[in-house]
């Protein structure tokens, strides 16, 4: 046991949710000005998988925000921009903020994928509104410091609902081994009128990565398959 | 003992009932997947040796990183012990309910009542809830209270998920009146 125990980060580092002003600063309101409700942070860390401990272990985490959805019950006909301006790049910050401080720092984090889920009085377009503009992608990846493309999930739910966020590599998003993903889940969110966003964030690669990369894989086509012995 | 993965997870309330939660409601419940010290073994019908190799250690796991989670003095807490399906639910109970389990806990938190339980059997990914109680005087109500959990993979038949929870308060807008007014 304590071996396995000496493969995770220090304990004593920026921890669990940490918010850098402490739990309870008085300036920070509760509801963040955007309607929050509460914030959900998941961490797993693998200590042994398939019977052995990774080589490089990795620490994954999302944090999920439960906000109200400004844009519930109105019309396919209502624009969209002023609340997403006003409420994307807080969130960017928000659960960046934690990621960071969850995996240990900015530079710990080498994968990154985000998510929505609206509950059922809202549109999917509200989902995207919030995570598929730079008022949050082009933020998340800045402060995590990475180049690609963030992958994504979203949908339309009942409270309760797990989301399989897909994650890849922040600066190569096709190296393989950085292939994962991580579920988000708030028990009780969202709301018919509420919105879950997620940001989730992986320090390495999945547990024992081996099916190659682009680098190694031979030419496959059809043609190639079909020169193959059966 | 053998673990496959830590799992922690921690809910800030910012508001509940439609009013503010200041400062926010945290609760952290910090989750060991292990394996079922006693898997393979058919009907073992001492299960001392188990628990003494196994329930001290992960209560010692457990216990400093459900609160460096919750990041603030425990009020509030409970364990849960959830046996993948080829287990008893009596290799669960067997790991928590001793004190060499528990005392890890009662200790990091200057606490002093029985940690309230849940246990059970299940598939990878069952939902469990586990309850939360005071952790001086179990009959504060305004600290009963419930968090749920759920781990998409865990247990496999042959694992436990063995769980401490931490509240660093009562429940959000609690306003029931205290036990002694209706006795």
């Amino acid at each position: 046991m304590q071996e396995s125990i000496q493969d995770r980060l220090d304990p004593s580092d920026p921890s669990v949710l940490s918010d850098p002003a402490g739990p309870s600063a008085p300036s920070v309101l509760p509801d963040a000005g955007i309607g929050l409700r509460k914030l959900v942070l998941h961490q797993e860390v693998v200590l042994t998988e398939a019977g052995e401990a990774p080589a490089r272990p990795a620490r994954r985490a999302s944090v999920a925000a439960v906000i109200r959805n400004p844009w519930a019950g109105s019309g396919p006909g209502t624009d969209l921009t002023a609340e997403q301006l006003r409420i994307a790049p807080a969130l960017a910050k928000l659960l960046t903020d934690r990621l960071v401080g969850t995996l240990g720092g900015v530079d710990a984090v080498e994968a990154f994928g985000k998510a929505a889920v609206v509950g059922t009085a809202g549109e999917i377009e509200h989902a995207g509104a919030l995570i598929h503009t730079p008022y949050f992608g082009n933020l998340v990846r800045e402060y995590l410091r990475g180049e690609s493309i963030i992958c994504f999930a979203d949908t339309r739910a009942e409270a309760g609902e797990t989301l399989i966020v897909p994650l890849w590599h922040k600066t190569h998003a096709a190296t393989r081994s950085h292939y994962q993903t991580f579920g988000a889940r708030v028990p009780d969110a969202p709301r018919a009128d509420e919105l879950v966003v997620i940001a989730a964030a992986s320090t390495g690669p999945r547990p024992h990565p081996r099916i190659g990369d682009r680098l190694t894989d031979p030419v496959v086509t059809t043609e190639t398959l079909e020169a193959l012995p059966s | 003992m053998n673990v496959r993965k830590i799992v922690t997870l921690v809910e800030e309330i910012r508001s509940e009932g439609g009013r503010p939660v200041s400062p926010p409601a945290r609760v952290a419940v910090v989750a060991a997947v292990i394996e079922n010290p006693w898997a393979g073994e058919g009907f073992v019908e001492d299960l001392g040796p188990g628990i003494e190799a196994t329930a001290s250690d992960v209560g010692a796991l457990l216990a400093p990183e459900v609160l460096d989670a919750l990041q603030a003095p425990a009020e509030a807490y409970g364990k849960a012990a959830i046996v993948g399906l080829d287990g008893e639910v009596e290799h669960g109970s067997a790991l928590i309910h001793t004190l060499k389990f528990g005392d890890h806990f009662r200790k990091a938190a200057n606490a002093t009542t029985l940690l309230p339980a849940v246990e059970k059997r299940g598939p990878a990914g069952v939902v469990f809830d586990i309850p939360l109680k005071h952790i001086t005087d179990a009959t504060i109500r305004s600290h009963h209270q419930t968090t749920e959990v759920r781990i998409a993979d865990a247990p496999h038949p042959n694992e436990i998920v063995i769980a401490l929870a931490a509240a660093a308060q009562g429940r959000p807008q609690q306003r029931l009146a205290p036990l002694s007014t209706e006795q």
